[in-house]
């Protein structure tokens, strides 16, 4: 799977022009500020019509070389074998969206840490197939780097830079 | 003279204890920050600076300087024993560096890199002592008109350099950073603007949030994505870790002429290490006498790229402390982090701290010699530091983008900027949009949105004096000549035209 591709552009050139179209009509209904009697040539929405006529542009633009990379593409596919994986992606992705949009604030930053670093080394070293002494040798690693990691970034931050940590 | 007299000074007011120990330990991180594939100097400026608030000015500002010429210096290091540059800078390095190390030289090699850093950052300081004050000086003339198109110009030459495959993409990229901008608070009537309703977004994004997103969570997912890199085992017993100074006199000119070069581009706004380092391999390439052993593991090649690129890092100083445009996306971080230390870079820097600009040398003098004495003494620990597993290192790094912008406001809203904004980074990243325009379009957007209304204010709402001012108009043809050569035909036909005079003549 690849982002770098016409089908991409063509949908990132859609997405774009409506971002445009919305600034521009943000920018036109914003407020013009009539009743503090400002100069007209300063209202807060004109910069954001510019902007979003010039996205709308740019996404025109993008649309039509978008077409033109298409049939680049039919002649001469896009490959990806570089061992890139999306799934280690995801869990990466997943995982720290949890921590960070969930865990802190809902838990204590030292357990809401403790708990994402050892879970993150847990997943992505985790030996599938391995004996029964690597998957412990495993656990006990995660722990221990979780708790050092937890308890070394909550006490920095905490005393060495006074911050009431969530 | 009256240079040198503040040079003195500030060299006297920095020369202590604990700035030595500031010096050596934020250099150190910056150098591993750098070294490791994923870790770029933004990220690292970014993070530092939420480290930094409780420091006193010119501590907090040494040891961001400091982790910004390590960081740079130390993307070198995977550049050639991984062949993945550590840092976007040292792309231009692994061309020449890997091969070498390929052939047992790895440490030879590494002593090149600091070389070439080392007196690249030495002829960058030079000319940011010589440039920055006539610049502060040039730009108390601009008035909104001026900085209104220095705003533009910025984002197009950004946008147009930085862009991996088309340029369209850069301005893509500017635009957005541009409409990120356009959120919260505007600077002349206090009117909110584009904030659903949300308080928090009242004072709009926060670049340090945005930052560590766009920077660190974006390279915690893009590390995980890629495959795991393979370190060079290979050595030869005659490699040698400290450089031959005959080969440097021999590449004298190289490294002159590549450190001016990567200055020069510095200087242009928002375009970065990476293009000083390619352009300076380009030029030493074109000059070269062993032009054939570029890219098989060329000595002058890798001076070349690693001069380059940290001559960029004072070169992106010059404009980001007089015009308040950085030159490089660390740079723009470092903008940030001068405000939040009470520094307001611009063209009354001069009147206002007209020392200051010879502090920042002095700071940078200090980390250069930094990276020199840990460049070439410590070359087996950096091998050891790329050792260390990417499982047990990102949820680390992921850690401290969640708590880095908490801890500057204390908001729990910044830590959910830094993850929409790492998702943003990711998807753009491998959509090929430079992070680069983003990042300066952030930066620029209330100089942009200020000096557009403010000019028109004072000509009445007409239009002309954006053209007609001598240095205004300037900028225009500037701009226009750049977005024009985008288009690969007018390209074509130019380079047609020039060619065909080249046959003539």
């Amino acid at each position: 799977m690849s982002l770098d591709s016409a089908t991409a552009d063509r949908i990132t050139a859609v997405v774009l022009f409506a971002l445009g179209l919305a600034m521009l009509v943000g920018g036109y209904t914003m407020d013009r500020l009539e009743i503090r009697q400002i100069h007209p040539a300063s209202i807060p929405g004109l910069l954001p019509m510019i902007l979003g006529a010039t996205m709308m542009l740019c996404a025109t633009l993008l649309f039509v070389g978008a077409a033109r990379r298409a049939r680049a593409e039919a002649i001469e596919p896009i490959s990806n074998d570089g061992g890139e994986s999306w799934g280690r992606m995801a869990a990466t992705a997943g995982l720290s969206a949890l921590y960070a949009l969930v865990l802190v604030g809902w838990l204590p930053f030292f357990f809401a840490t403790a708990l994402y670093v050892g879970l993150f080394i847990l997943i992505f070293t985790w030996p599938g197939s391995g004996t029964r002494a690597g998957k412990v040798k495993v656990v006990v690693i995660a722990l221990v780097f979780a708790l050092v990691t937890a308890a070394a970034i909550s006490a920095l931050f905490r005393y060495g830079f006074l911050v009431r940590l969530p | 003279m009256e240079g040198l007299a503040a040079l003195g000074s500030a060299f006297a007011g920095l020369a202590s204890f604990g700035t030595l120990f500031n010096v050596a330990w934020a250099t150190l991180l910056g150098i591993f920050v750098g070294s490791l594939p994923g870790l770029t100097a933004t990220m690292g400026v970014a993070l530092l600076t939420t480290l930094t608030y409780t420091l006193d000015r010119d501590t907090a500002i040494l040891v961001l300087i400091c982790m910004y010429v390590g960081a740079i210096y130390g993307g070198s290091r995977s550049a050639i024993l991984l062949n993945i540059p550590g840092t976007p800078a040292s792309a231009a390095t692994s061309l020449d560096g890997y091969p070498l190390a390929q052939q047992g030289r790895a440490g030879y090699a590494m002593a090149l890199a600091t070389s070439g850093s080392v007196l690249g950052t030495f002829v960058g300081i030079i000319l940011l002592v010589l440039l920055a004050p006539l610049l502060a000086r040039a730009a108390l003339s601009f008035g909104s008109f001026e900085f209104f198109w220095l705003a533009v110009f910025g984002i197009v030459i950004s946008g147009q350099l930085t862009a991996e495959t088309s340029p369209l993409k850069g301005y893509i990229a500017g635009l957005l950073g541009l409409m990120v901008a356009m959120i919260g608070s505007e600077g002349i009537h206090a009117h909110v603007r584009f904030n659903f309703d949300i308080q928090d977004l009242n004072g709009g994004i926060g670049l340090i949030p945005a930052m560590v997103g766009a920077f660190g969570f974006a390279e915690v997912l893009t590390v995980m994505w890629r495959a795991k890199a393979k370190l060079v085992a290979k050595r030869k017993d005659e490699d040698r870790v400290l450089p031959r100074l005959s080969d440097l006199w021999r590449y004298k000119f190289t490294i002159g002429r590549s450190g001016v070069i990567g200055t020069m581009i510095g200087i242009i706004p928002g375009v970065g290490e990476d293009i000083g380092a390619w352009a300076s391999y380009a030029a030493a390439r074109r000059r070269s006498r062993e032009r054939k052993m570029f890219g098989k593991g060329s000595t002058e090649g890798l001076t070349a790229a690693e001069t380059g690129n940290s001559a960029v890092v004072p070169g992106a100083l010059i404009p980001a402390l007089t015009l308040a445009v950085p030159g490089s996306a660390p740079a723009a971080v470092l903008i940030a982090a001068l405000f939040i230390h009470g520094i307001r870079p611009g063209p009354m820097i001069m009147v206002e701290m007209p020392d200051f600009i010879y502090s920042v040398a002095i700071m940078l003098t200090f980390a250069m010699l930094a990276i020199g004495v840990f460049g070439l003494t410590l070359t087996r620990l950096f091998i050891l530091i790329l050792r260390v597993p990417r499982e047990i290192l990102m949820p680390i790094v992921f850690t401290l983008c969640v708590i880095g912008p908490y801890a500057l406001t204390q908001r729990l809203f910044d830590i959910w900027v830094m993850v929409a904004f790492g998702f943003l980074g990711f998807v753009l990243r491998q959509m090929k949009y430079p992070m680069a325009p983003l990042v300066l379009g952030i930066i620029l957007g209330s100089l942009l949105d200020k000096n557009l209304r403010r000019g028109l204010m004072l000509s009445d709402g007409d239009l002309t004096p954006f053209f007609t001012r001598p240095i205004s108009a300037v900028f225009v043809v500037l701009i226009v000549a750049t977005i024009a050569m985008s288009i690969p035909s007018v390209r074509a036909f130019v380079s047609r035209l020039f060619g065909g005079a080249g046959d003539r003549s």
